[in-house]
């Protein structure tokens, strides 16, 4: 069963896209999917922050959105906190943003055991200068 | 309270100088138990190589104990430090969260009096470690480049250094570009499949534990021959107090099970690999009338002295991707250029610089760092997160000089799970310190513009960055100036042994793995090779 309604998702997707609008040729955060399937994933993964989420969105669903965000992040750090890390945490796991980033990590680059290394020359000059530890 | 019989040895915790003590004496015929308050973990309950991991190293694999709200931790209260602490509760200590980086202390380290006027001299040399170094290098599958010239030949390594990648080259040739030096990086993780250990595939997460098993973690590489051996290790066992006789010698320890049931596990010999913090706390917690300080107190030193070497950070952002999530993670090249003492720059001592890599999103989202709503997000943010992949980061590794004001103390208001004392740390970041610092951090951004950076930016302390545990209980030669001798053995109660970071007289200006490890493994080996002069409880 999830764990947030319709509402909280509406009320949460507007303090979202507040905090990530469309904007610099990137979605904004509700258009990904962050009120949906990533905050269920979010929320699965850290459960610990879920009560003050719906603190959040409780505080939130009475205010316009611009106003609630600026009378969390002043009055219960731990909910702006938990906000950002929900907003964030599930933007940066979608796949289109992590696209149009150009990020592809963390990624399995195995290296061949019979690969050159990639520094050879390079070394060269601080091999010529020689030791530089103090002997005692 | 159940008893459980005599073992030839006790060992409290299963970190790397517990495991490689374990294994020795298991392997030469001791009976061995270890107790340890933590628990195992397996490579698929880490999240490095998937998208959640970010938020998941923020709270489950948090480096701080305060953060991760597990059983095993213990709370430490950090109001009076200049820096949080990092440590992992179970087997494998906090090699199950190191980054890996590799390096010997410098001969320079062990004589830090003599050379600098300042601190105490190590009642051993480069050379008496050489062996043990070379023993646990063959053990952790070290991967590395032969022969750097910032230490005494051979320098060798088991295992080829991995590629030093995009970020490597660039750095590497603004250090060429300045005559400084660099070389690849030593890391304990094997670039080929290496006895209990995978190959390193560079996810660069090694911080986050390893999802891969290829980073030598002390439950893999050690605690697995020390149990085919016959070793015992006890998970979810806190131990409270080590136990003495009349005649002042170990007899075992009482230790905490999970469910809250208290048993005394007896031992001839007792050795203590809990860490810098959690050595200091067991032995402040074992008062007794004859020991009314805390055992093997005698001179007061029990908990001072910390050394924490909080870690300093320097960015670069370069035009283009430099790749720099690319691992490992671990280093990818690193510097020893200013490792040594130049009084002209106003301080002593020196520090190692390491090229790590510099994560994913969330790690450089300056809206989650705090940063105010018009620059930590929107449209701000997406600028800002263009950067991704264009980070390079030095991390700094500087000289932490010890200072018997810097501590660790019980904490008698907070409590772990089972109501044992957490710990107080009182740690300040001295003058020689700072002043190491401030000039390291400028040099490394010199180095940053060399290598074409556009922009750099200075961390002086990197959060939670507190993760070498060093100096509480050190070792020297005359007892009324040291807790331990030159082989771990306490000057007060003589079957009473200490392994693990607390015996640093120093801590130098790298990362303490490796000697942390050499040293147990020199102290375990003269401990068995003298065993028929061991002093034990009737
Ligand atoms: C995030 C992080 C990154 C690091 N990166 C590096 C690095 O790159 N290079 C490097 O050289 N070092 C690094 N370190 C430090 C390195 O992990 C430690 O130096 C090393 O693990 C210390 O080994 P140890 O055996 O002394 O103690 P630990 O590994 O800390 O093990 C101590 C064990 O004792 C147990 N214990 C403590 N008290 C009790 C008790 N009362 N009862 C039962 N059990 C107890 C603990 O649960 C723990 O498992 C890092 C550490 C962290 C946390």
């Amino acid at each position: 069963m999830s764990r947030f309604t319709a509402e909280q998702r509406q009320v949460f997707g507007a303090l979202a896209d507040i905090l990530i609008p469309e904007a610099e040729g990137m979605p904004s955060a509700t258009s990904v999917g962050v009120a949906d399937d990533l905050l269920d994933r979010v929320a699965n993964l850290r459960s610990d922050i879920v009560g003050d989420l719906l603190r959040v969105c409780r505080v939130a669903a009475t205010q316009d959105p611009q106003a609630a965000i600026g009378k969390i992040r002043a009055e219960d750090e731990e909910g702006f906190a938990a906000l950002a890390l929900a907003v964030a945490g599930g933007y940066y796991m979608s796949d289109p943003v992590r696209r149009l980033l150009g990020y592809t990590g963390p990624e399995r680059r195995p290296v061949a055991t019979d690969a050159p290394d990639d520094f050879g020359a390079l070394l060269d000059p601080v091999i010529r200068r020689g030791h530089i530890y103090r002997s005692v | 309270m159940s008893v459980s019989s005599d073992h030839d040895v006790l060992i409290v915790g299963a970190g790397p100088s517990g495991g490689i003590a374990a294994k020795h004496l298991a392997e030469a015929g001791f009976s061995v138990v270890c107790l340890e308050q933590g628990e195992w973990t397996s490579p698929d309950q880490f999240h490095g190589d998937k998208p959640e991991g970010e938020l998941m190293d923020r709270q489950r694999w948090h480096w701080s104990p305060n953060h991760r709200l597990i059983e095993a931790d213990y709370p430490l209260d950090e109001s009076g430090s200049d820096v949080g602490v990092a440590m992992y509760n179970g087997v494998g200590g906090s090699t199950v969260l190191w980054g890996a980086n590799w390096h010997r202390l410098a001969p320079s380290d062990f004589r830090v009096r003599s050379l600098d006027g300042v601190a105490e001299d190590w009642p051993l040399s480069y050379e008496d470690l050489l062996p043990f170094y070379e023993e646990t290098e063959a053990a952790m599958g070290v991967s590395g480049h032969d022969g750097d010239p910032a230490y005494p030949a051979p320098m060798r390594y088991p295992n080829p250094a991995f590629p030093i990648g995009i970020a490597g080259q660039h750095l590497a040739r603004g250090m060429n570009k300045l005559g400084w030096h660099w070389w690849p990086g030593s890391n304990g993780m094997p670039s080929r499949p290496h006895r209990h250990l995978a190959s390193c595939v560079r996810l660069g997460v090694c911080s986050k534990g390893c999802p891969e098993g290829a980073k030598a973690e002390a439950g893999r590489v050690f605690w697995s021959d020390a149990m085919a051996a016959g070793a015992r290790l006890v998970t979810g066992a806190r131990v409270r107090e080590i136990l003495i006789d009349g005649n002042g010698l170990a007899t075992g320890a009482v230790y905490i099970d999970r469910s809250g049931v208290e048993h005394v596990q007896k031992a001839k010999v007792v050795i203590l690999c809990a860490n810098g913090i959690g050595t200091a706390r067991l032995l402040l917690l074992s008062r007794s009338g004859r020991f009314a300080n805390g055992l093997a107190n005698s001179t007061g030193l029990v908990g001072r002295n910390l050394m924490l070497h909080p870690v300093s950070a320097v960015v670069g952002t370069f035009p283009d991707s430099i790749e720099s999530w690319v691992g490992p993670g671990g280093m990818s090249i690193y510097s020893m250029q200013f490792y040594e003492t130049d009084a002209s720059r106003g301080f002593v001592r020196g520090a190692k610089w390491a090229l790590m890599p510099s994560g994913g999103p969330l790690s450089i989202h300056s809206g989650l760092a705090g940063a105010p709503l018009e620059r930590g997000w929107g449209a701000a943010m997406h600028r800002k997160m263009r950067r991704l992949g264009r980070n390079a980061v030095w991390s700094i590794v500087g000289e932490d000089l010890p200072n018997p004001e810097n501590r660790v103390l019980l904490d008698t208001e907070m409590t772990d799970s089972d109501g044992v004392p957490g710990v107080k740390i009182q740690y300040r970041i001295g003058e020689n310190e700072k002043r190491l610092k401030a000039w390291h951090m400028d040099r490394a951004a010199e180095s940053m513009l060399a290598a074409g950076a556009l922009e750099t930016l200075k961390v002086a302390v990197t959060p939670h960055s507190g993760g070498h545990l060093l100096g509480t209980a050190r070792m020297g030669d005359d007892p009324a100036r040291a807790v331990t001798d030159a082989y771990g053995r306490t000057h007060d109660v003589p079957n009473l042994h200490i392994y693990d970071g607390s015996l640093f007289v120093t801590s130098g200006g790298v990362n303490p793995t490796a000697t942390i490890c050499a040293l147990a493994a020199r102290c375990v080996q003269h401990l068995i090779a003298n065993r028929r002069n061991e002093k034990v409880a009737a």
